[in-house]
């Protein structure tokens, strides 16, 4: 099980963008790029800061560069979530 | 998609300040006729500055900056229009307009407020004004205007509400910076907007004295298709068109694109179809609750980044292809007769 889903992202997505009406994106935006779903790079700037604070991960600098699809952004915070548990299973 | 019994009527969006880039555009000049000639137009009528600005506009790197007010306006002017030109040549025909900061004057250029030679000379007349003012420029901030309006001071104000939560604001560049700083402190993203004029600002306001009056000397007409202004989020009315003022003060009153967007959507579901560089009108639409349903759809002309030349002219066709699936066939229908009672939702733009 992942600890970041698609809903999570999504959800953050929208609080970015002040959206008040909860629209479904398809299953087919996960694969879309963030431009594509109207979400620009401020926009994700901002999500990538919401989700760090969220979810207590640093997120690499090119997180932005890289991850252009809600997919690969997902996978990119989930990457970085399992690089930190052993550190705090350890430190535990 | 097929085309539906009733096509969603076409709105353009013509991008302002910030959409500007190297080239942008220019993979079409010498490729799309009507788009050069349109272009050509502009350089012809802006005289003994056309040539620079055209040398300018074509190079990889301009001897001026393209972010400079003497750069970025008149091209976004001339780019926009020339784009909005060369639409109409292919068969479509809008039934409104909305633009961005100087993407408005190009509407109402567009629509036919304004001859393309006289709205040039206002547009050169603008910049050669704003070249004065003192340095400044614009930040966006991932934030509504009540969020941020506690952060303003100074001569940094709100120029732009673009979308619920992104609000660009402009001033000199002190206490821009200053404002910059302590938005980021209390957790704000921010991004600075390529400009190095304050738009949208007070600290334009001396520089805009006096251009009412070259508003007033030049010819105004009713637009032939509703032009939605993003100064009042209303359609351009009669008393509006004929106030110089109302013209001069664009540079320096607030651009209020989301509020002006809501107000187009809520006449009816549309098209959208970006005419300008880049992608940053659409994107924002792609935000709006009929857009998210999919009762609205957005188009953009033009890539989201730049890129080589041919990727203008293959973004340009894949977004004819997409108005043509949505329902507007590349020519008139020869066998309908041109009789306004079968012609439908406005159609009189003429190009």
């Amino acid at each position: 099980m992942s600890a970041f889903t698609m809903e999570d992202l999504f959800r953050i997505m929208r609080e970015c963008a002040g959206e008040e009406e909860a629209v479904d994106l398809s299953s087919a935006a996960a694969e879309q790029e963030f431009s594509v779903l109207g979400y620009d790079s401020l926009a994700l700037m901002e999500a990538i800061s919401r989700v760090e604070r969220g979810f207590g991960v640093e997120l690499p600098e090119d997180t932005l560069g890289e991850a252009l699809t809600p997919a690969a952004f997902v996978d990119a915070v989930n990457a970085a979530l399992a690089g930190r548990t052993p550190a705090v299973e350890a430190a535990g | 998609m097929t085309a539906a019994a009733r096509p969603l009527p076409v709105a353009l969006l013509l991008p302002g300040q910030g959409s500007q880039h190297p080239r942008m555009a220019a993979g079409l000049y010498g490729h799309e006729p009507v788009f050069t000639a349109a272009m050509d137009e502009f350089f012809d009528a802006a005289g003994p500055e056309g040539g620079p600005l055209r040398e300018d506009w074509l190079a990889e790197r301009p001897a001026t900056d393209m972010d400079h007010v003497t750069r970025s306006q008149p091209l976004l002017f001339a780019v926009d229009h020339a784009l909005g030109r060369l639409l109409l040549s292919r068969g479509v025909r809008p039934a409104a307009l909305l633009g961005h900061s100087i993407g408005e004057l190009a509407s109402a250029t567009l629509a036919g407020v304004f001859g393309l030679r006289d709205a040039t000379g206002l547009v050169l007349d603008r910049v050669r004004r704003l070249a004065e003012a003192p340095p400044g420029g614009m930040l966006a901030v991932a934030a509504s205007t009540a969020e941020v309006t506690p952060y303003l001071s100074g001569d940094v104000v709100v120029g732009a509400v673009n979308a619920p939560r992104q609000t660009v604001l402009a001033g000199p560049d002190g206490p821009l910076d200053k404002v910059d700083r302590t938005l980021r402190e209390a957790g704000f993203t921010c991004r600075r907007v390529p400009s190095l004029s304050a738009f949208h600002s007070p600290v334009l306001e001396p520089a805009c004295r006096g251009a009412a009056e070259r508003f007033a000397a030049v010819d105004r007409s009713a637009p032939s298709v509703p032009v939605h202004s993003a100064y009042t989020a209303a359609p351009l009315t009669g008393s509006d068109i004929d106030d110089p003022a109302f013209w001069a003060r664009q540079p320096v009153a607030p651009v209020l694109f989301w509020p002006a967007l809501e107000g187009l959507l809520a006449t009816g579901d549309h098209l959208l179809v970006e005419v300008g560089p880049g992608q940053g009108l659409s994107q924002v639409a792609r935000r709006h609750p009929a857009v998210r349903r999919g009762t609205s759809a957005v188009v953009s002309l033009l890539p989201a980044r730049p890129g080589p030349p041919e990727t203008d002219r293959s973004a340009l066709e894949a977004a004819m292809a997409r108005i043509e699936t949505a329902g507007h066939p590349p020519d008139r229908p020869t066998a309908r007769p041109p009789d306004r009672r079968t012609a439908g939702p406005p159609d009189r733009l003429t190009a």
